[in-house]
């Protein structure tokens, strides 16, 4: 089946700002495919791209093998596709279920209202007018407005911004069940545990451009990179004691091991702990967190390319 | 390949209903909106009807009573009201808080989104026109005579309108601007035209005559009053105007609060 996005060589300046250098990228179908990276990034004139709001200046863009500035196409483009948009903008007098009825009737296959109602977790709240919805509740009804055609790809844009921790876990309740009925999902975000949490691939952006992709397990070489054993040093015993060598020595007090073998590395901090009786206080284990990664990677990038900052 | 064209038409058909059911909805959801929407055209006819329903017929109102006169020209003033302010007020609201781009991010055509406005606009013109002439009748105005060509002049005014609304809309970047705008065009174009008072002086209704108002004056007086009715080059002129601002607006219009 051919991918339900392709991207290729994709550039967009706004005057001397160059928004978007030359990305390109593909999201097959049934993927969740998510573009990291912090404010003024590039995320969300690409996406506007591809959804048709915005022109580009340079590169093919295809959407479910569609040019999505082609305006002769465009009323067939958007019947497949859904968009939750990041401004909050829904007429403040109808009831929810009224919002809902009104959009579905734009499509010629539309999703079922209640169904759509039960999907985007706003049962009970049918005969709400918008404008008495919390924020939250909004949230969701931009999200079901972008189910309700149906469509074959959903665009959302930072789903979750301003969600409390408990709001932003339903949602991605929500989006985990949608990819179960197959539809494809474009997100953008700058968290990296929503990239984490959702994503099937990531491709992180920075200053216009992809500055590295790969699944959130092995993005920026995460699956490779050594791990790191933490752990209080007993009482009596300097870092020089340890049969795995010389470690740093963090300023809470911890040692720090780092290890491409960490199975083997605990097995020798632990047995010779055990040993001697001690015990390894505070133990940790883990690998550089999507978000070093992240951080890393945008960093860098910002550092080189210190230029652009706003794409909105 | 005739029946998918015919079932295509049959859709759009449906959408447009569609679209404006819920347009209407919208509106009269906001009671005060549409309370305030016509109570303004009632109080004026009352106040009119007060202050000048005692001057009989004259030659300063071409022969008819100050009332005659006035239910017309205050018709007419509703209508720009209903279709030009109001449109192009809401539009660039709508613009600004992001509804446009959220109908823009729908498959419903531009075309039917207007025709949803475009009907919603006659619906209040239609209202806005039966309580003025019923206001009028209080007063002892007679009904308007003419129904066709005044149903005719309706028409073609709140579209031209309407259109001309949704120029100036296009035109207007920030929606806390349009109200000012709107009234800085209306206002000069109202009072030379000779809403509130009739205009004896030749070349000012030479001028006014060429520009958008006085023809759709014109055109009420004649139907509802003088029974001339159908004066083609009133009708012209407004459709001239309604072609105009159809243009630009097609040219200019944009859905995104940003400019892109």
């Amino acid at each position: 089946m051919p991918d339900a996005i392709t991207v290729s060589e994709l550039a967009r300046s706004y005057g001397a700002v160059r928004a978007v250098r030359g990305i390109s990228f593909t999201v097959g179908r049934g993927e969740i495919f998510a573009l990291l990276g912090p404010n003024g990034a590039g995320k969300t004139t690409t996406l506007e791209i591809l959804e048709g709001f915005r022109g580009r200046d340079a590169g093919q863009v295809e959407v479910l093998g569609f040019d999505p500035a082609d305006r002769a196409t465009g009323r067939v483009l958007r019947e497949r596709i859904g968009l939750v948009l990041q401004d909050i903008a829904v007429e403040p007098y109808l009831t929810v279920r009224e919002t809902l009825a009104r959009n579905a009737g734009y499509y010629p296959a539309p999703r079922d209202v209640g169904e759509v109602i039960a999907l985007a977790g706003l049962a009970g709240q049918e005969r709400t007018k918008v404008r008495n919805l919390s924020g939250g509740l909004k949230r969701r009804l931009d999200l079901g407005l972008g189910l309700i055609g149906d469509p074959d790809l959903l665009f959302l844009d930072e789903p979750t911004t301003g969600f409390d921790p408990s709001a932003r876990r339903d949602a991605w309740q929500i989006v985990r069940g949608l990819r179960g009925c197959g539809t494809t999902i474009l997100l953008t975000t700058h968290y990296m545990d929503e990239a984490q949490a959702l994503a099937d691939r990531v491709a992180v952006m920075s200053g216009g451009r992809i500055v590295a992709r790969g699944t959130p397990a092995d993005l920026g070489g995460r699956d490779s990179a050594q791990a790191r054993i933490r752990f209080a040093l007993p009482r009596g015993y300097a870092a020089a004691d340890l049969p795995t060598g010389a470690t740093a020595v963090a300023g809470d007090g911890l040692v720090t091991v780092r290890t491409s073998a960490p199975t083997e590395t605990l097995h020798q901090l632990t047995g010779w702990a055990l040993d001697r009786g001690l015990t390894l206080d505070r133990l940790t284990v883990d690998r550089p967190s999507l978000e070093d990664v992240y951080l890393g990677l945008t960093g860098t990038a910002a550092a080189e390319d210190p230029v652009e900052r706003s794409d909105r | 390949m005739s029946t998918a064209t015919s079932r295509a038409s049959r859709r759009d058909l449906a959408l447009v209903w569609h679209q404006i059911r819920y347009e209407q909805l919208s509106f009269w959801r906001n009671p005060q909106s549409a309370f305030f929407t016509f109570v303004f055209p009632v109080v004026i006819i009352t106040l009119f009807g007060a202050m000048f329903g005692g001057v009989g017929r004259s030659s300063y109102f071409y022969g008819l009573s100050a009332l005659q006169y006035y239910v017309p020209t205050i018709a007419a003033v509703s209508v720009l009201g209903a279709c030009y302010s109001q449109l192009a007020i809401v539009l660039s609201t709508r613009r600004q808080n992001g509804m446009l781009k959220r109908v823009r991010a729908t498959p419903l055509p531009a075309w039917a989104y207007f025709l949803g406005l475009l009907a919603h606009c006659l619906v209040v013109s239609v209202v806005d026109i039966a309580l003025i002439v019923g206001v009028g009748r209080l007063f002892g105005v007679p009904l308007p005579t003419q129904w066709a060509a005044a149903g005719a002049a309706l028409v073609l005014g709140a579209a031209s309108f309407c259109a001309l609304g949704v120029a100036v809309a296009s035109v207007i970047r920030n929606a806390e601007a349009a109200p000012a705008v709107v009234q800085l065009v209306l206002f000069p174009l109202v009072f030379i035209s000779g809403t509130y008072l009739p205009i004896h002086s030749g070349v000012l209704d030479r001028i006014a005559g060429w520009l958008p108002v006085r023809p759709f004056n014109q055109a009420l007086l004649g139907s509802f009053a003088q029974h001339t009715g159908v004066d083609w080059k009133d009708l012209g002129v407004l459709l001239a105007w309604g072609a105009a601002g159809a243009l630009v607006a097609v040219w200019r219009f944009r859905w995104d609060p940003r400019a892109g």
